[in-house]
């Protein structure tokens, strides 16, 4: 049986070693004739392949990139120039009925709900939009700081606790935001239910403006804590032991540790997270998108809670005046170019270690 | 000293306990599915074609449910489905944890802690009724105590109740020693001293503690407030009192079915799916070779070319989409609003690239030393083989986390399919994707009241996915971007 066995092997391991010979000597002619060919197309002077230069390289490697940005990131860009200065542009038929230079912008600026209140309606796009930049922004930042220090000042649990903090980054807004909304309701709203407040209309038919923007402004925060926790932790595990121990010896409280040594320590992060996050902040939308509607005005209010992109994607929505939207969006870019410009020139100055 | 073959033989009884693990897993998931086909739908109105809202609440009530020859009433079916989807969040989770503790454990690692937790793993196993599993846990068990204490497992019992008592012996006995030495005044004042210090800490501590809980508290409470009122009936969804907690027998399984089948988000999430898987690959594959050329390729205007794809990040994408809504549409491409409706090609070719993740791949390539990209030419390497056999292994946590973060964001894709889907009008709903679905979906009832619970089992079954994707590849993720600190 043993012997049968082996012979059987034997005969095997023959045809494999047979089969991988036949491939190795096949592969060996190919690279001689491979190596032939571009001996005599180098004695020739025809090779084209050694003498590839750089640039047509890295084309190739660049080309599916470049072409799909070319298409929907660099040709927007100068489309966007040229939209501006189209009056009336219609996009079903794709006619225009004249040229201005600034006839947009006044459009934009002159209109109702976006800098002006309307005289039926409180709230612009423009107030809205700065009151969720210089509320929000500040006090998620103080926030996210604080918890991180926090998080890293305990080891039990540490873990556990990253991980909740981390959720809302890998949420939904809309269907959060639905939650949050649902939270928030008059009639049976946890919230109500948990402080007592009866039927306190938040986002409802009844509710004030602030108290729509609170909502808004909570679930803001909620959702971009995580994100701000993660650097910010991040950074502060970088930051050197021995400047804790030093003020660990000096018996320097926690309040002295807080501001001198890590803020200080970790204010170029901060910076970069409050320059990030104030253009997000501007850019908000998806969620007064979920928690108000399409439209940014809940139903039977007098007043609308659209922010700037809001009011951008209103007119492509409707696909009829395209140009007012490319002057919207070229205006929030002029905010946001101004904004990122000071703060990089506030950081050179302000941030030190 | 330690004894090797009764380590291997541990490891040995823990892959077959897998196998049953598996199993089992497979066997609540066959039976959930099952259970979850046993619920019926109210019967569609021939007026309208679609079921009428109101009798979801009553119609299922009164059914008699018929499942492999047992006769269930509404509530018992919803019993048993809780109880299944219970058993998938314990036995899944486990595990994976397992298998992962499994691989990198080494000889060293072994305590009575590891016995113990076989035990408690046992235990669980035995109320999933996984009974197989359960007794070799417990027989794992034993070999582990063996391997660490030399105990059989007859010593191991006999041996319980001495442990004990001279564990207690040993506690009072410290007690004792703290109290003797009371000697003269200066150690008195400096135990005094220690005793303030340690209650300050002790505070301290105690307030960080409660800090962080109320944050996570007010983190948590909306996933709870939404997996809970997916679950409710519309009454009690949209009573004035809520209730904090939900019987087992009392989740209602039906409205995922509702949602699922009536609502169309089958066919969202399949859309989304379609969607994300695109996208990803287009991306990660035009990624790599950007950043390839960006990080090795020597070539003029480097530096330029992507200065100016860095300064283009800044513009935000609104701009983009006033244009690229023209592009698409019939004065451009032709892929909507003309009779080939390519919603896909749409919603999928703008965004197969992304100048952030070449950015940030591009700093990790940049890190792989020069030297191995020389010894690689010098072998005859070309450049082609030596970014798929060299860079891509070397760089690719990055470029999996990069590959996670863009299905995030195609999954959560919301302004631009709805603007696409916007002008199509009834047609295009069948490419809508799920959050434009969510929130565009009218969840009414025929007098007009929104049906939360419905909308909120909705967002979950939108949010789940999510979540489960976080929990499997939570490393990749946090240190991802805690590292980079991009954004999607």
């Amino acid at each position: 049986m043993n012997n049968l066995r082996n012979s059987v092997k034997q005969f095997l391991g023959k045809i494999m070693k047979n089969i991988k010979t036949f491939f190795w000597n096949l592969r060996r002619a190919v690279n001689n004739r491979k190596k032939k060919i571009s001996d005599f197309l180098d004695r020739k002077n025809l090779n084209f392949a050694g003498k590839f230069p750089g640039w047509a390289k890295a084309l190739i490697y660049l080309a599916p990139a470049l072409i799909v940005l070319s298409i929907f990131t660099f040709w927007p860009i100068i489309n966007s120039l040229r939209l501006v200065t189209f009056e009336n542009y219609n996009i079903v038929n794709n006619d225009i009925t004249g040229y201005t230079v600034f006839g947009n912008f006044i459009k934009v600026l002159n209109d109702e709900s976006f800098l002006f209140e309307a005289s039926h309606t409180q709230g612009t796009a423009i107030m809205n939009t700065l009151i969720i930049v210089f509320i929000s922004v500040p006090i998620s930042i103080f926030l996210a700081l604080f918890i991180s220090v926090a998080l890293n000042s305990i080891k039990f649990l540490k873990n556990f606790f990253q991980t909740v903090y981390f959720l809302p980054y890998v949420t939904n807004t809309i269907a959060i935001g639905l939650v949050i909304a649902y939270m928030f309701k008059a009639d049976g709203g946890l919230v109500n239910q948990l402080f007592g407040l009866g039927k306190f209309p938040w986002v409802e038919s009844g509710a004030e403006h602030w108290r729509s923007m609170f909502v808004l402004i909570f679930y803001s925060i909620w959702g971009s804590l995580a994100f701000k926790i993660m650097v910010f932790l991040t950074s502060i595990q970088g930051i050197d032991k021995q400047y804790y121990q030093a003020a660990a010896i000096d018996a320097t409280p926690r309040r002295r540790i807080f501001s001198k040594i890590t803020v200080p320590l970790i204010s170029p992060m901060i910076f970069y997270i409050l320059v990030t996050s104030v253009i997000g902040a501007f850019k908000i939308y998806n969620q007064i998108v979920a928690l108000f509607g399409v439209t940014g005005k809940p139903d039977g209010v007098d007043y609308t809670m659209q922010s700037i992109v809001m009011y951008i994607y209103k007119y492509i929505d409707g696909g009829n005046n395209l140009s007012v939207a490319a002057a919207g969006s070229l205006i929030l870019f002029a905010i946001i170019l101004v904004l990122t410009l000071v703060q990089m020139q506030v950081s050179k100055k302000r941030v030190h270690y | 000293m330690f004894n090797k073959t009764l380590f291997d033989k541990s490891n040995k009884l823990e892959k077959i306990t897998f196998i049953f693990d598996v199993l089992a897993i497979i066997a609540y998931v066959t039976l959930f599915i099952m259970l979850f086909n046993t619920l019926q739908l109210p019967p569609i109105d021939p007026l309208t074609g679609e079921i009428v809202m109101s009798d979801i609440e009553t119609y299922p009530l009164n059914l008699v449910y018929r499942f492999m020859s047992f006769d269930l009433t509404y509530y018992q079916l919803n019993l048993l489905i809780s109880i299944t989807v219970i058993f998938m969040l314990v036995a899944i989770p486990m595990l994976a944890i397992n298998i992962k503790k499994l691989r990198t454990r080494t000889v060293y690692d072994v305590n009575s802690y590891v016995a113990g937790s076989k035990f408690v793993n046992a235990i669980i196993n035995l109320i999933s009724f996984n009974f197989v599993g359960s007794i070799l846990r417990v027989i794992n068990m034993f070999v582990l105590v063996e391997f660490v204490k030399g105990y059989k497992p007859k010593e191991f019992f006999k041996s319980i109740i001495p442990a004990i008592k001279t564990k207690i012996k040993k506690m009072k006995e410290k007690n004792v020693e703290i109290d003797e030495d009371i000697d003269d005044q200066a150690v008195i004042t400096l135990k005094k001293h220690i005793k303030h210090q340690n209650t300050a800490s002790a505070f301290r501590l105690m307030s960080t503690y409660l800090f962080l809980v109320i944050m996570a508290l007010i983190i948590v409470v909306p996933f709870y407030w939404m997996v809970i009122t997916a679950l409710k009936n519309y009454t009690s969804a949209s009573s004035t009192n809520p209730e904090f907690f939900i019987g087992l027998s009392r989740m209602n399984w039906i409205n995922f079915k509702v949602v699922l089948e009536e609502m169309n988000f089958g066919l969202y999430l399949k859309n989304t799916i379609i969607v994300a898987i695109f996208s990803t690959l287009g991306t990660v594959i035009t990624t790599i070779l950007s950043a390839y050329a960006f990080a090795r390729i020597e070539f003029k205007g480097r530096e330029l070319l992507f200065s100016i794809l860095i300064m283009t990040m800044m513009i935000p994408g609104e701009l983009y989409i006033v244009t690229n809504f023209i592009t698409v549409s019939r004065h451009g491409l032709g892929w909507i609003g003309t009779e080939n409706n390519q919603y896909f090609l749409a919603m999928i070719i703008p965004f197969v690239t992304s100048i952030s993740y070449i950015f940030f791949l591009r700093q990790n390539f940049k890190q792989i030393p020069e030297s191995l990209y020389k010894a690689a030419r010098v072998d005859g390497c070309s450049d082609f083989k030596y970014l798929v056999r060299v860079m891509v292994p070397i760089a690719s946590p990055t470029i999996f986390t990069i590959t996670i973060l863009n299905v995030f964001s195609s999954w959560n894709a919301y302004i631009w399919p709805r603007i696409i889907t916007g002008i199509g009008g009834e047609e295009a709903k069948a490419y809508w994707l799920i959050s434009n679905a969510l929130r565009d979906t009218t969840f009414m009832l025929e007098t007009g009241q929104v049906m939360h619970n419905l909308q909120i089992a909705a967002s979950t079954l939108v949010t789940v996915p999510l979540l489960i994707i976080f929990f499997a590849f939570r490393k990749y993720i946090m240190n991802g971007i805690g590292r980079s600190g991009t954004k999607g």
